[in-house]
C-alpha cells in the first residue's frame, strides 16, 4: 500500500464533546473536492419512548482495532482519499454528537457510499455500547449481531 | 494451568458485577470451552446473546487459549 493512501486517516475515542466541522476539515486534501460527514447524535424520541440521555462505553483497545480494520476494508472498495472516525464515550444529552464519520474524495458519490457503509458496519462490529436512560427506566441497547 | 484475564462490558459487566476477572484454564483449552466455563460461573450471562473475543479479536471458538491472553464477553454492540 502506498504511504500517501493512508496519510490522513484517523480513528479516535474521546470523552470530550465533538467538534464536527473541525473533524471534517482534518481530511481535506488537495486532490479532494468533497467531504461527506455523518454527525450522529442523541435522539429524544424512539418509537414513542422518550430518551433522557445516553451513556456510552467501549472496549477501547478492540474498538480502535475494529475501526482501523473497517477503515482499511472500506478504503479498498471506493475511490476515496481519507477517512476520519471519532466516537465519543460517556454521558451525552439529547442532540449531542456521539459519532462523526468523515470521508473525503475527489468526487462526492463514492464518499456518500463509503460513509453509509462505515456507519452501518461500525454499528455492527465496533465494540461500543450505549445505555439508554428513558422516562421510567434504563436499558443497555443491544444491536445487531456480527456475522462472524 | 494458565492464567487469563476475562473482561466484561456494559450489560455483561453489570451481570458479572465486575469488569475484569482472572481465571485459570488447563493448557491447550479451546476458546469455546473457556467461554462455556465463564458463562457457567455467571449463569445470568446466558440470558443474552453473547459475543466473545480473544486478544481484541472476535473469536469463532476454535482458538487455543494461551497463558496471559485477554478474553472478553459482551452483548451485541450498539455504538453510533
Amino acid at each position: 500500500m502506498k504511504e500517501t493512501e493512508k496519510r490522513q486517516d484517523f480513528c479516535e475515542l474521546t470523552t470530550k464533546p465533538l467538534n464536527v466541522g473541525e473533524i471534517a476539515r482534518r481530511i481535506v486534501l488537495p486532490e479532494c473536492g468533497a467531504t461527506v460527514t455523518l454527525d450522529g447524535y442523541v435522539r429524544q424520541w424512539t418509537k414513542g419512548r422518550e430518551t433522557l440521555y445516553l451513556e456510552y462505553e467501549a472496549y477501547e483497545s478492540m474498538a480502535l482495532k475494529e475501526m482501523k480494520k473497517l477503515v482499511a476494508s472500506v478504503r479498498e472498495r471506493f475511490e476515496i482519499s481519507a477517512i476520519g472516525i471519532v466516537h465519543r464515550l460517556g454521558r451525552m444529552e439529547i442532540g449531542e454528537t456521539s459519532v462523526v464519520i468523515s470521508v473525503s474524495a475527489p468526487h462526492r458519490k463514492p464518499a456518500f457510499e463509503a460513509c453509509e457503509l462505515l456507519i452501518t458496519e461500525l454499528k455492527r462490529t465496533v465494540p461500543i455500547w450505549k445505555k439508554e436512560f428513558y422516562v421510567g427506566g434504563e436499558v443497555w441497547v443491544q444491536g445487531e449481531q456480527p456475522q462472524s | 494451568m494458565m492464567k487469563v484475564t476475562v473482561l466484561f462490558f456494559g450489560q455483561t459487566a453489570e451481570i458479572a458485577g465486575k469488569r475484569e476477572v482472572e481465571m485459570l484454564f488447563a493448557e491447550s483449552t479451546a476458546a469455546n470451552v473457556a467461554f462455556a466455563k465463564i458463562v457457567e460461573q455467571y449463569p445470568k450471562l446466558s440470558e443474552n446473546k453473547l459475543l466473545f473475543a480473544v486478544n481484541q479479536t472476535y473469536a469463532n471458538g476454535d482458538e487455543i487459549i494461551n497463558h496471559g491472553d485477554e478474553l472478553a464477553v459482551f452483548t451485541a454492540v450498539s455504538g453510533g
